[in-house]
């Protein structure tokens, strides 16, 4: 069964911003043209924000809450405060709420309206996260969908879907593997991927420690 | 500088005085544009040299500044003020 949080107050719908978009346009092309920046530098930003420094950040806070009791514990009681004790943004404005998956309970994010994102924790959302199927069939049927991502889960296993909504973030907790005992910190953080954190993966302890 | 350094200065720079998922409670890049405008202003510095607490400044001076439209969201108001930073910031005297 799902277990869908359906809380939408505060979402933003997407909406055309033609004219916004022509002038983000036009300055890109107008600085290229001028050779101050290239159009390859900035998608190498953006793919970098997409798929490295955001989920570092994340990964580091499930490692610590992973070696640490008491860190886990002020991380499920208020996400964003603990989340700011590593130095990382999502302390002020936003509640994040890190939600633990344990022993038949698996978490998943969506935001079924938009495409809200812990996005200080995670970078930039992956593009699938944001198409309307990812978000539509996670809710109806989340075993199918995270099946599809490889994650084959116990029928028994209860799936909770939270929506996102611009107030509130969701991060998941994975579980450690048990085969990382004794594992420092660094490399712990090496194995929580981004999908582990939006809870369409889980942890794999495929690399020795460091 | 390596392009993760600069993004590391991004959360650090703007995290305190015009922090860039949280000033209108909206974290979303609800169109590409907005990814790509992040991307051009980290370029922009990068390529510059300017630091980061100039661009933050203009871009608290343009977040002030912005009349939003009506039905406007705010990743967009926001990155509206994104691309009016840049443009103050390439303005500057000696930066272009």
């Amino acid at each position: 069964m799902s277990d869908v949080h359906d809380n939408d107050g505060g979402h933003h719908h997407g909406r055309p911003a033609s004219q916004i978009e022509l002038r983000a346009r036009a300055l890109e092309a107008l600085l290229v043209e001028k050779g101050l920046v290239s159009t390859d530098a900035i998608d190498a930003v953006i793919e970098l924000y997409e798929n490295d420094v955001g989920p570092q950040n994340g990964a580091k806070v499930v490692a610590r809450a992973w070696v640490d009791p008491a860190y886990r514990e002020r991380l499920l009681a208020d996400g964003a405060a603990a989340i700011a004790e590593l130095g990382f943004g999502g302390a002020e404005g936003n509640t994040m709420v890190v939600v633990p998956n344990g022993p038949g309970v698996h978490n998943a994010v969506v935001c079924t309206l938009c495409s809200c994102y812990p996005w200080p924790v995670l970078g930039l959302p992956p593009s699938w996260y944001k198409s309307a199927p990812y978000r539509a069939r996670m809710v109806s049927e989340p075993h199918a969908v995270l099946r599809e991502f490889g994650l084959e889960l116990p029928a028994k296993t209860t799936i909770r879907v939270w929506d996102s909504t611009a107030e509130v973030r969701y991060l998941v907790l994975p579980e450690r593997p048990s085969e990382t005992e004794g594992w420092d910190e660094e490399a712990l953080a090496a194995i929580v991927t981004r999908d582990a954190m939006i809870g369409v993966a889980v942890p794999v302890a495929e690399q020795t420690p460091a | 500088m390596s392009a993760a350094a600069a993004l590391a200065d991004v959360d650090d720079a703007l995290g305190v005085a015009a922090p860039l998922p949280r000033s209108n409670g909206e974290l979303v890049f609800e169109e590409i544009w907005q990814g790509r405008a992040l991307g051009l202003g980290v370029v922009v510095l990068q390529r510059t040299g300017a630091p980061w607490s100039e661009f933050r400044d203009h871009l608290a001076a343009a977040i002030a500044a912005h009349e939003p439209a009506p039905g406007e969201s705010a990743a967009t108001a926001y990155y509206t003020a994104w691309l009016d930073a840049i443009e103050a910031l390439l303005a500057a005297p000696g930066l272009t």
